[in-house]
C-alpha cells in the first residue's frame, strides 16, 4: 500500500512540476544566501526580503495595471520593484551589520519584523477600508513558458517545458551564480572575504564594498522569489505569505554546505517534500500528514549540521562585522 | 597574581563621585541606550503615521496623538487594561529570560518560540491525558512536563553547539519550525483533537487551570473584583518569582559567574578550567525550560485557551522575547522593564485600531527599529556625533557584538593569551 502510493507519486509529473516549481521558488534567496554568506555576512532575513518582495510585486504590478499600462510591461515593473524592495531591505541589512558592525543576527530577525510589520501596515493603509488586495487575474500573472513541440513530450514535457518563466531564470541564474563563485577572479574574492577578511584587505580586495553587493545581490535574488511566490504561484498577497520559506531557503543554505550547487540539490529535495505532500495525504486517515512532512528539510539540515552526512562548515568569517583596525 | 596583567587600555578615569551619584551613573549608563532606542523608533513610528496618514478625518498630527493616546489608554489607562496587558506581559518574560540566560553565556537562543510551542504542547497533552487528577498534582505535573519539554528542546541545540559546533542560530531556527509543524500535527491528531475539524485541541479540565488573581484576591481578602474585567492570572506572579530566580542564577552562583565568563571570552574560560561545554548545554537547556513555561502558563492561565494549529508559527512570543532580552540588556529589572513596554505596546494596539484606526502592525515596525538602534549601537554613533557639550554621559554596557569579537580579537600568539585571559576575568570581578 505504502509502497504503491509512494512509487505512483514519485513517477507522477504533477509531483515533479510541482517538485520543481518549489525549488525554484526556494532556490533564489538561497542563492542569495550563498552569495552573502560566502562574503562572511549571515543572512537570516530571506524571509523578509522575500516577503516584501512578494508585496512589493502584487502592490506595484496592480498600480500600473489599474493606470492603464499595458500588462506584460506591468507585470515586468512588478518584479522590478519586487527586486528593488528586497534590495532595500538588504541594504538596511547591509548598513547595519557592515557599517555600524552589528550582530548580523540580531539584525537579520529586526529585518524579519520590520518586513511583517511594514506589508501588513502597508497592505493596511493603501488598500480601501484595509481590505487587503484582490486575487489577480491569470493575464497578470507571471506567465508560463511552453517550450512548442518539447512541451509535447509526454513526461517530461509537463516537468520541464511547461513550466513558469521565473524557473528557467532561476536555473540561468543558479549557473551564473556557480561560475561567478568558483571560476571567476571576483568570485575568489568573495570567498577570500568571507574567509580572512584581513588578508583580502592587504591584498587590495575591497571588503566592504564586495560585502555591500553581496547582500544586496542577496536581496535582489530574494525579492524575485517573492514576486514568483505572489505574482506567479499564489496569486494574492497575505500577511506572512512566505510563511517560513525564507528559513527553508536558509536550512538549504546550510544543508548545501554553503555552495551554489549544493543548495540547489538541497532545494531540489525539500522541494520534493511540497511535491509529495498532497499524494501522501491519501496514505493515512489522518490528513494533517503533510504537515508532518513539512518538518523534513529542517530534519535534514539539523542531520547535516550534526555532521552524519558530511559536516557543513560555514566561511570562516561568516558573521563576524570587518574591523581594519582589528588586526 | 604571578602572571603579569597586561593592561591594553587605560581605564576611563573618574572622580570620586557620592555613593548616590555613582549609582544614578551606573543605572543611567544601562539605561540610557535602550531608552533613547525607543524613543528614536517612537519618533519614527508618528513619522510613519504622519506619512500614511491612516484616519482621514482628522488632520494627521491629530492622528499620531490619537494613535499614540490610545496605545497608552488601551495598555496602561485604566485597571482593566493593566490586567489584560499583564496576560500578554507574563509569558513574555519567561520567553525573555529564555534569551537573556543565553545571551550571557554568548549564545543567541533564537529558537524561544519553538521551545515555547513544546512547552505547551507537552502540558497540553498531560492535561489531557491524566483529567481525573485533582488540580494539585495535575498543574505541578503539567509545569514539569513543559519544563522538561522546552529544556530537551533547547538542549538538543545546546548539545550541538557544544559537541559538534554547530551554530545554535541555525539549530534553533530549524528546531522551531520541527515544533511549529510538529505541533500542528498533534494539535490535529487524535486524541488531542477538538472534533469537527476546527483544528484545536480539546478545552482542558478546569483543575487544570491556574487560578485568576482576582479570583484569588476576592477569597482571600473578600474583595469584589470582577472577573470578567480583570483576567490576569496567576503566572505573572509565577513569571516575577522566575526573574528572582534568574537574577540569582546570574549574580549569586558560580554557574551564573561561569556563564558570564564564557560569553564575555570563551577563550579565558577554558583556561581558567570552566567545563565550557557542559555549561553550553545546561545553560541551552535552562533557556529552554523558562520558553517552555511561557508556553505552558499562558495555556494553563486563559480559560477558552486551546492549542490550535499554526498559532505558534505566528505568535510574536518568540521574537518579541529577543527585542525584550536586548532592550532589557539581559538584567533581570531591564527584562522586567522592557516586557511591561513591549507587553504594553502588543496589547495597546488593538485600542490603536479600534480608536484612531491605525493598523496594529504598527507595533511591529516601531519594535523592528528599536532592534535596529539597540543592534548598530545607533545610539552611542550619535552620542559621538553631538558636540561635545551636549553630550549625555552613558556608555552601552551590552554590545551583542562582543559575542563575535571576543573570539577573533584574542591574538593568536604562543604566551599572549595567557597574559590576556586574566584581565578578561578581574574585570568580571570588578563589575560584581
Amino acid at each position: 500500500m505504502f509502497f504503491q502510493v509512494l512509487f505512483k507519486a514519485l513517477t507522477s509529473s504533477n509531483t515533479w512540476e510541482t517538485t520543481l516549481t518549489f525549488a525554484a521558488l526556494l532556490v533564489l534567496p538561497a542563492l542569495g544566501g550563498v552569495i552573502s554568506e560566502r562574503s562572511g555576512v549571515v543572512n537570516i532575513a530571506m524571509e523578509g526580503m522575500m516577503l516584501t518582495g512578494a508585496f512589493a510585486a502584487v502592490m506595484i504590478t496592480l498600480l500600473f495595471s489599474n493606470i492603464g499600462v499595458s500588462n506584460p510591461l506591468s507585470i515586468i515593473l512588478g518584479v522590478l520593484a519586487a527586486m528593488l524592495a528586497g534590495g532595500a531591505m538588504a541594504l538596511i541589512h547591509a548598513i547595519v551589520s557592515i557599517n555600524f558592525k552589528a550582530n548580523q543576527i540580531v539584525s537579520g530577525v529586526a529585518i524579519n519584523i520590520f518586513a511583517l510589520g511594514l506589508t501588513s501596515y502597508l497592505l493596511f493603509v493603501l488598500t480601501p477600508a484595509g481590505q487587503g488586495v484582490p486575487s489577480l487575474p491569470s493575464t497578470l500573472l507571471l506567465p508560463t513558458l511552453s517550450w512548442g513541440p518539447l512541451s509535447k513530450i509526454p513526461w517530461l514535457g509537463t516537468v520541464l517545458f511547461q513550466q513558469n518563466i521565473v524557473f528557467y531564470i532561476a536555473i540561468l541564474i543558479l549557473i551564473a551564480v556557480q561560475f561567478l563563485l568558483f571560476s571567476t577572479n571576483i568570485g575568489l574574492r568573495i570567498r577570500a572575504v568571507g574567509e580572512h577578511p584581513q588578508a583580502a584587505d592587504t591584498a587590495g580586495v575591497n571588503v566592504r564594498l564586495l560585502r555591500y553587493l553581496c547582500v544586496i545581490s542577496s536581496g535582489l535574488l530574494s525579492g524575485l522569489a517573492g514576486a514568483y511566490l505572489s505574482i506567479g504561484v499564489a496569486g494574492v498577497f497575505n500577511t506572512n505569505m512566505t510563511d517560513g520559506k525564507g528559513f527553508i531557503a536558509l536550512a538549504a543554505v546550510i544543508f548545501g554546505k554553503y555552495t551554489p550547487l549544493g543548495a540547489a540539490g538541497a532545494c531540489l529535495i525539500f522541494g520534493l517534500g511540497y511535491g509529495l505532500s498532497l499524494p501522501l495525504a491519501d496514505l493515512s486517515s489522518n490528513q494533517y500528514l503533510p504537515t508532518l512532512l513539512s518538518t523534513l528539510p529542517y530534519v535534514f539540515t539539523l542531520i547535516a549540521l550534526v555532521g552524519l552526512v558530511g559536516r557543513t562548515t560555514p566561511p570562516a568569517a561568516d558573521g563576524i562585522p570587518y574591523d581594519p583596525a582589528s588586526e | 597574581m604571578a602572571v603579569p596583567v597586561k593592561q591594553t587600555e587605560a581605564p576611563e578615569q573618574r572622580p570620586p563621585a557620592s555613593r548616590l551619584g555613582s549609582l544614578a551613573r551606573k543605572y543611567g549608563a544601562s539605561l540610557g541606550p535602550p531608552v533613547f532606542a525607543v524613543i528614536l523608533a517612537m519618533i519614527a513610528g508618528a513619522i510613519v503615521i504622519l506619512i500614511t496618514w491612516p484616519d482621514k478625518t482628522v488632520s494627521p498630527f491629530q492622528n499620531i496623538f490619537n494613535a499614540y493616546g490610545a496605545l497608552f489608554t488601551g495598555s496602561y489607562g485604566s485597571f482593566a487594561s493593566i490586567s489584560t496587558t499583564l496576560v500578554t506581559v507574563s509569558p513574555l518574560i519567561f520567553a525573555s529570560i529564555s534569551v537573556a540566560i543565553a545571551f550571557r553565556a554568548g549564545l543567541f537562543n533564537i529558537g524561544a518560540a519553538g521551545q515555547l510551542a513544546v512547552g505547551a504542547m507537552a502540558a497540553d497533552m498531560v492535561g489531557l491525558t491524566f483529567t481525573s487528577w485533582p488540580s494539585w498534582v495535575l498543574i505541578p505535573v503539567m509545569l514539569l512536563a513543559s519544563i522538561l519539554a522546552g529544556a530537551i528542546w533547547a538542549g538538543i541545540a545546546g548539545f550541538l553547539k557544544a559537541w559538534r559546533g554547530a551554530h545554535e542560530v541555525i539549530s534553533t531556527i530549524m528546531l522551531n519550525w520541527i515544533a511549529f509543524y510538529g505541533t500542528d500535527y498533534l494539535i490535529n491528531s487524535a486524541p488531542f483533537t477538538a472534533p469537527f475539524g476546527i483544528n484545536q485541541t480539546i478545552a482542558l479540565p478546569p483543575q487544570a487551570q491556574l487560578p485568576f488573581v482576582a479570583s484569588l484576591s476576592n477569597q482571600i481578602f473578600g474583595t469584589q473584583l470582577n472577573t470578567f474585567s480583570y483576567t490576569v492570572d496567576v503566572s505573572i506572579f509565577f513569571a516575577l518569582i522566575a526573574l528572582v530566580i534568574y537574577w540569582f542564577i546570574i549574580s549569586r552562583t558560580t554557574f551564573g559567574y561561569e556563564l558570564r565568563v564564557i560569553g564575555q571570552n570563551p577563550k579565558a574560560a577554558r583556561y581558567a578550567g570552566i567545563p565550557t561545554k557542559r555549561n553550553i548545554f545546561l545553560v541551552m537547556a535552562i533557556a529552554g525550560a523558562f520558553a517552555g513555561l511561557a508556553g505552558s502558563t499562558r495555556l494553563m492561565g486563559q480559560p477558552g485557551y486551546e492549542l490550535s494549529a499554526t498559532a505558534f508559527s505566528t505568535s510574536p512570543t518568540g521574537f518579541d522575547a529577543i527585542a525584550v532580552a536586548l532592550i532589557g540588556q539581559t538584567t533581570a529589572i531591564g527584562i522586567l522593564l522592557a516586557s511591561l513596554l513591549i507587553g504594553g505596546l502588543r496589547s495597546g494596539s488593538t485600542a490603536m485600531q479600534a480608536i484612531a484606526h491605525v493598523d496594529p502592525n504598527l507595533v511591529l515596525i516601531i519594535e523592528a527599529l528599536v532592534l535596529f538602534f539597540i543592534a548598530a549601537e545607533f545610539v552611542p554613533v550619535l552620542r559621538r556625533a553631538l558636540p561635545a557639550w551636549l553630550r549625555p554621559r552613558f556608555i552601552p554596557t551590552l554590545q551583542t557584538t562582543t559575542i563575535d569579537r571576543t573570539i577573533v580579537d584574542q591574538p593568536e600568539k604562543d604566551n599572549g593569551d595567557a597574559q590576556n585571559v586574566y584581565p578578561a576575568i578581574s574585570e568580571l570581578e570588578k563589575e560584581e
